[in-house]
């Protein structure tokens, strides 16, 4: 980042809208601008916007994609530590199997688990991280690992790197925009969509999907009957002139013309937000693919489609949570495999499948990218009876969409699924990925604070080929 | 002259030679293939080797050496590159030329003369390490501050800009010294002011003003990061915290000198022992996050992180240093080695977080003491003190007066975990369980009930070697919640049997919340705990109702309701019946009944040891709990003296310091030699290590650090706090890096400004008021904001200070004027933090915050932003967007953005529009015409009174949409949010 961008970041001096300068370079070259800009695009870009779907808690991969026989054989031996490893919350017991039953799909003829039926059939589009590795145990550090590069809190999330190095698609809308679990927020509260050190600009904006008004202060609320409509249109076109009259007193302040522009916008938002948010305009054809209005799937399809829209009218990058914190309805399966996970599994499995048919339907796929991720994986070994503990050994992510090969797969777990035995592949080298389709050198995408020049994958880092298009 | 030998000529000769080969031929083969991944100067030494030096090869990385001089068929390079096997192939793209390969060899084979030698980082090179020595004034000029300014100017050609008017500079200086706009009263007082002084007159009135305290304390929470939860993963509520907060404002109040103010924060406990309320000062050691879940299921993890987060904290708040950087390896770019990392790792080893009491009543205090140390030294069955004459007298009496109850142990003929637990008997008739833990459970336990009239059930529950901390309990942390328990007497002929009824339930110990009555209340979701007195066994007395009698054939049925969860399962139960009258009896361990038994004279010393150490406890737990509670503020210290964030009464943990070593590129697996306790090697005017001795108290050790912080001899602790002043006067710091004076940080502008002032403030009793004083009283504080052409065509940004910098509030300024404007402002000082968001029931453990549904009408929400209940991992979202920094890390200077999303949150938030309503409101009850009341509401939010185009604008708006809705337009202006 050069010496300017820095104090821009320091005084916020900055358009505003950090990031802009890149993205309007990206608008002027096209998408084949050429590569040397210090900090920004490095290459012609694959993606331009993303869907990721995370899954808090940390889904199992020995139930879902990661098929392992040899847990059949071994089940019921204590085969595994003898000393609780840190982060595990409890001694590990015996080897367990899988309780469901897993075939071959597509033509790449990847294992699913009964439990994904839906994105079975769509096997041959995604590109599967067969041996994705945590440094954790601990679902706070792991979330904060997968999500902003470092275990620890107060770095920005790769939402808020995304919208600082490219900005908005379209400026009538939030560039980040984050959509957690109608239950409750994931683990780490708001800290995995914190912009950290960038400027608050880059903060996901949290939308409560089910509520009345899901973005918040578009509109005064109904309780002050002296912000009418009228009002509200008469005061801004009053601060415009106030304030556009007080920039003229002082000239040679960026800032107070990018305050100006920022009520613009605002009023742009306000004009595009409520139909962009509403999915009720979507048709019922759709609302029935995504699950909307069916018990196990309304919330998440919802969200789901909701995330396909908001794509669709240039949103940059929207994260999905499925479930929140806590020890039920989530991927945090501690008691029991056969019982938790099941209904898990089918709050996201449809929603996902229709989400990526929409993407294609709507020819979205051509510079989407969609994620789907969580923040470790769990034990071979049962916890209590049925359960499986945490275990940042291995686990499974996939990338469909923009720029990505589908049908292949990278790494491999050991025989049990416990630890990644071949092509290691860590969240830094997914997030290396992710900006890489997007067009961006992880590790030129830098910004100096207290002494370092921190990156969204730390000194970390390396971008999976194999799985690139 | 001196004369060289022969030979000698030859030796330095053939080395020079083979100097020049190594640069011309032997370093491109190093820099074409192998320093990109292997160097200080390409930032990255994979596999922790380095071959830019001769050291760097020779220690080599990971996997050893990597040359051995004569003998490059074991060097490690050579087998590298010729791909050998067992050894990683490199580079890892692929092989490199042969006649590469021969060049090394060639080279390690004659000897491997390497003339590189790393440039070391000379401390004294760098501007902040240089000693501090005060510069001379440049003559000529009124001011110290402006001799400097304008001399730097005119190198440039420069001239200052002219005085701002006074209506300017008390909005100026109300905001710098008080984050809080004048009214419009006192800017015309001001302005109207004959009096040529009065600029002084007024700087010492803020200054003196409390609001000046509250407003600098703002700058400090930021840089230490405050906040009053834990954050990560259970963002807990630390319900002491305010505390310190209020510590740091009653510092800056008092002008507390700077040293005291290090030294308070870091070690109050051991310099100002009798000083009780000083001790709040240690909130700053538990001002950053705490991971709870890294605590209880990653301990290693979790204190190496934690260790690391107060070093960065305490050398980034006071020093300006980012000695963090030295986890893992050398710091690339500053002076700091790994040993002066872990030695600073070592200053904080013996600490831990949690709430430290307060006791300010001395009284109360030496009673406390006397008990509690009675206490513990019954826990550690210390016989020096219990078997004092007096204390086994003491001891005697309790017991003398207690009851006796005889149990008889029932043992039990079958029994099962209903979920799965098994379930062992021992010899002791406890059962022991066994096998997977499980998340709950509940255990079914049948006896053949012995002929007698039974009054009451006795619950023991025991420890054991292979229970987690030696139980009683399954969970990790060895408790246990009993949800209910219940008991069903079967008679011959009645196989249905009947309910036991109880009367009521006593322990040995309850956990705070848990205590034994949950156990009967018929509510499975609440239970009895036995946390944190963990690793002992404990028992319950369960009195019935109407006592049970057995007959021929009768059975006892006793289920143990565990149904809380995360595994709190009892580890070894036992049951056990008396047909005493249990009341106000007290519960007797076995050991403790047998020795009772024997007669006084004739007890062995383990029995009168086991008396003692009983009834010295209960005695001791008892006089504990009748006294007054303290005062508690949320910290760290010696954990003796800590009420621990996460509770654990281990008694495996120590309360001495943790052994901190040097770790290996910061891997936990790969530890090297023990670090002492020690700072900075590069301040080279004090000894870096600090040489406390082992058995020296844990404090000494953070006060050995607050010394050498504190010391006159420390040139990065004055220059900080100096910098730190400069830049919230001008917006940014003579160095604009204030958090990082090393390499990577930004160099000062006026460094012999900057060393000045911080000779001043470490000269002059260390006051900070002082130190303001002399910033604002200059004329480069009072020029003007606007810009010049012929200075901004050379220094656009300002660094030279031809002219002050307009700046616009920050979240806590904006909502603080707001509410002060509109009449509203609450100024009630300290307390508990002002809880501005609905908190409903938790998901787990956090509780759901809700920002938007919190009434603004509502009492708390009118004090000052700094008094706010500050969440760390739940941020208010209209500050937030203000830039209100994350808590997660430290923000030595705030960002200021502006955005869409900021100005709805401006116009639209349920802030700005009740408290435009509130002005709005105050205004029209004078009921004036609206030409007045636009005025008024103009006059009011900015200060001063509209012009006449202005004022049509206004009136108009008033008079179509009404005062509120032109003060929520002002709200929202240029003028109000900008200070010139």
């Amino acid at each position: 980042m050069g010496q300017l961008d820095r104090r821009n970041l320091l005084e916020g001096i900055a358009s505003g809208f950090a990031g802009v300068a890149i993205s309007a370079m990206l608008a002027r070259d096209g998408l084949a601008g050429p590569s040397t800009v210090h900090g920004g695009l490095h290459h012609r870009p694959r993606a331009r916007r993303v869907i990721e779907l995370f899954m808090n808690g940390g889904a199992s991969p020995m139930d879902t994609f990661d098929h392992k026989p040899a847990l059949e054989k071994l089940h019921g031996q204590n085969l595994g530590p003898k000393v609780k490893p840190e982060g595990f919350t409890a001694m590990p017991g015996a080897i367990m199997k899988s309780p469901f039953s897993f075939r071959r799909h597509g033509q790449s003829g990847r294992w699913v688990s009964e439990v994904f039926p839906e994105q079975a059939r769509l096997v041959d589009e995604m590109a599967f991280l067969m041996a994705m590795q945590s440094k954790t145990n601990v679902h706070g550090q792991g979330a904060y690992l997968m999500t902003t590069g470092f275990t620890l809190p107060g770095f920005p999330c790769m939402g808020s790197w995304i919208s600082h190095a490219l900005g908005n698609i379209a400026d009538n809308l939030p560039t980040f925009v984050v959509l957690p679990d109608a239950r409750g927020l994931p683990y780490n509260q708001q800290g995995c969509f914190s912009s950290g050190f960038l400027p608050a600009a880059h903060q996901g904006m949290v939308i409560n999907a089910g509520a009345a008004r899901p973005v918040p202060d578009l509109f005064p609320p109904p309780s002050f009957p002296f912000a009418t409509r009228e009002a509200d249109a008469d005061g801004l076109a009053m601060l415009s002139r106030l304030n556009r009259a007080h920039a003229e007193r002082h000239p040679g302040d960026s800032r107070l013309a990018s305050r100006v522009a920022s009520y613009e916008l605002a009023a742009r938002m306000q004009a595009s937000a409520p139909e962009a948010f509403d999915i009720s305009r979507e048709p019922a054809m759709a609302h029935k693919a995504y699950g909307v209005g069916e018990k196990p799937t309304d919330d998440f399809g919802r969200r789901c489609l909701l995330a396909c829209r908001l794509v669709e009218r240039g949103v940059r990058f929207v994260q999905v949570w499925s479930g929140p914190q806590g020890a039920t309805n989530n991927w945090d399966n501690h008691g029991s495999i056969v019982r938790e996970l099941p209904p898990m599994a089918a709050s996201v499995d449809r929603p996902i499948a229709a989400l990526l048919r929409d993407l294609r339907a709507r020819g979205l796929d051509e510079d989407t990218l969609v994620v789907w991720t969580t923040e470790f994986g769990r034990t071979p070994f049962a916890q209590g009876s049925t359960g499986r503990d945490h275990n940042g050994g291995s686990f499974v992510s996939w990338l469909w969409g923009a720029g990505v090969k589908g049908g292949v797969s990278h790494g491999e777990s050991d025989e049990w699924g416990y630890q990644a035995a071949v092509d290691k592949t860590t969240g830094h080298d997914m997030h290396a990925t992710i900006l890489h389709l997007l067009g961006i050198d992880h590790e030129k995408l830098t910004v100096r604070h207290n002494g370092i020049d921190r990156r969204l994958t730390d000194v970390h880092g390396k971008v999976i080929e194999s799985v690139l298009a | 002259m001196t004369t060289v030998s022969g030979s000698a000529w030859l030796l330095i000769m053939l080395v020079t030679a083979a100097a020049d080969d190594f640069h011309s031929r032997v370093e491109p083969v190093l820099k074409r293939h192998c320093l990109g991944c292997h160097s200080h100067a390409a930032g990255a030494m994979k596999g922790g080797l380095a071959l830019d030096s001769r050291s760097g090869w020779a220690r080599g990385g990971d996997s050893g050496p990597a040359i051995i001089p004569g003998k490059p068929a074991e060097s490690l390079v050579i087998r590298a590159v010729r791909r050998s096997e067992g050894v990683k192939a490199m580079p890892p793209k692929g092989a490199i030329p042969e006649a590469d390969i021969g060049i090394l060899e060639d080279w390690i084979r004659q000897g491997a003369v390497d003339p590189r030698v790393l440039a070391p980082a000379k401390p004294v090179d760098w501007w902040s390490l240089r000693p501090l020595a005060k510069p001379e004034v440049p003559s000529g000029f009124a001011h110290p501050v402006d001799a400097f300014i304008a001399t730097r100017l005119a190198r440039s050609g420069l001239k200052p800009s002219p005085e701002a008017d006074r209506a300017t500079l008390i909005r100026r200086l109300h905001a710098d010294l008080t984050g809080l706009p004048p009214t419009r009263a006192e800017i015309e007082a001001f302005v109207a002011d004959p009096d040529p002084a009065a600029y002084g007159k007024l700087v010492d009135r803020l200054l003196a003003s409390p609001r000046h305290a509250e407003r600098w304390a703002r700058h400090w929470l930021d840089v230490v990061h405050f906040a009053e939860t834990h954050g990560y993963e259970h963002d807990l509520p630390r319900n002491n915290a305010w505390r310190y907060r209020d510590h740091v404002i009653e510092s800056f109040h008092a002008d507390k000198p700077w040293g005291r103010f290090i030294r308070e924060q870091l070690a109050a406990d051991h310099f100002f022992p009798g000083e009780i309320e000083a001790r709040r000062a240690l909130g700053f050691l538990g001002a950053g996050p705490f991971d709870h879940s890294a605590y209880t299921t990653a301990r290693a993890t979790f204190e190496y992180l934690d260790r690391d987060d107060l070093v960065n904290q305490t050398m980034t708040a006071f020093a300006s240093t980012t000695a963090s950087c030295a986890r893992c390896h050398a710091h690339k770019f500053d002076p700091i080695s790994q040993d002066d990392y872990y030695s600073l790792q070592a200053v904080f080893a013996g600490v831990v977080e949690g709430d430290i009491p307060l006791e300010v009543n001395a009284g109360v205090a030496s009673m406390r003491v006397r008990w509690a140390s009675l206490a513990s030294a019954a826990k550690a069955r210390d016989k020096s003190v219990l078997l004092s004459p007096a204390n086994e007298a003491m001891a005697e009496e309790s017991l003398g007066a207690a009851k006796s109850v005889r149990w008889t142990v029932l043992v039990p003929d079958s029994w099962k975990g209903t979920g799965g637990t098994t379930l062992e008997r021992l010899p002791d008739q406890s059962l022991l369980a066994k096998g997977p833990r499980l998340e709950k459970d509940t255990y079914e336990i049948n006896f053949m009930l012995p002929p007698g009239k039974f009054t009451a059930i006795r619950l023991e529950v025991l420890a054991h070697e292979s229970l987690p901390m030696r139980g009683p309990g399954r969970c990790d942390n060895g408790n246990l919640h009993l949800s209910e328990f219940e008991a069903r007497v079967v008679h011959a002929g009645n196989p249905a049997g009947e309910p036991v009824k109880f009367a009521s339930a006593t322990a040995d110990f309850d956990q705070s919340g848990w205590d034994i009555t949950r156990a009967i209340d018929g509510k499975d979701q609440t239970a009895w705990g036995i946390h944190p007195d963990v690793g002992r066994p404990h028992s319950a007395v369960f009195t019935l109702g109407k006592p049970m009698e057995g007959r021929p054939g009768s059975r006892l049925a006793v289920t143990l309701r565990q149904l809380h969860g995360g595994g709190h399962l009892i580890g070894r139960p036992r049951l056990s019946l008396t047909v005493d009258d249990p009341k106000g009896a007290l519960i007797l361990p076995e050991g403790v009944e047998r020795a009772r038994a024997v007669p006084r004279s004739e007890r062995t010393e383990a029995q009168r040891l086991d008396l003692a150490a009983f009834a010295l406890e209960i005695v001791a737990r008892r006089e504990l709990a009748a006294l007054p509670e303290s005062a508690r503020v949320y910290a760290a210290g010696a954990k003796s003296e800590v009420v621990l964030a996460v509770g654990s009464g281990s008694a495996q943990e120590t309360s001495r310091p943790r052994q901190v070593f040097v770790l290996r590129r910061g891997d936990l697996d790969k530890p090297g030699a023990e670090a002492m306790p020690g700072a900075l090697s590069a301040v080279a005017a004090i000894p870096a290590r600090f040489g406390i001795p082992k058995e020296a108290p844990e404090s000494a050790r953070r006060a050995a650090l607050a010394d050498w912080l504190a010391s006159h001899s420390n040139p990065l602790t004055w220059r900080s706090i100096a910098n730190r002043v400069w830049q919230h006067h001008f917006g940014r710091g003579i160095c604009d890096t204030p958090g990082d004076f090393g390499r990577m940080g930004g160099e000062p502008s006026h460094p012999e400004l900057l060393d000045w002032l911080a000779c001043r403030l470490r000269d002059n009793g260390e006051s900070l008021k002082d130190l303001h004083r002399v910033i604002v009283m200059s004329a480069a504080y009072r020029q003007v904001s606007a810009n010049r052409g012929d200075a901004a065509a050379m220094d656009g940004d300002n660094r030279l200070v031809w002219r002050q910098n307009r700046r616009r509030l920050d979240a806590d300024s904006y909502r603080d004027g707001v509410l002060s404007v509109s009449g509203c402002l609450d100024l009630t000082m300290g307390g508990p933090g002002a809880r501005e968001f609905i908190a409903g029931p938790p998901v787990q453990l956090t509780p759901r915050v809700d920002y938007g549904a919190f009434d603004w009408a509502s009492k708390p929400a009118h004090r000052r932003a700094i008094y706010r209940f500050v969440w760390r991992g739940i941020p208010d979202p209209f500050m937030e967007v203000l830039d209100f920094p994350d808590l997660g890390l430290l923000t030595p200077a705030r960002a200021s953005s502006s955005s869409a999303l900021q100005a709805l949150a401006l116009y639209n938030n349920k802030f700005t529009l009740h408290f435009s309503g509130m002005l709005g409101k105050s205004i029209d009850a004078s009921a004036k015409p609206d030409n007045q009341r636009a005025r008024e509401a103009w006059s009011r939010v900015l200060g001063r009174l509209p012009d006449a185009r202005e004022a049509a604008m206004a009136e108009q708006h008033v008079a179509r949409h009404g005062t509120a809705s032109l003060c929520r337009v002002l709200f929202n202006s240029h003028e109000f949010l900008f200070v010139e």
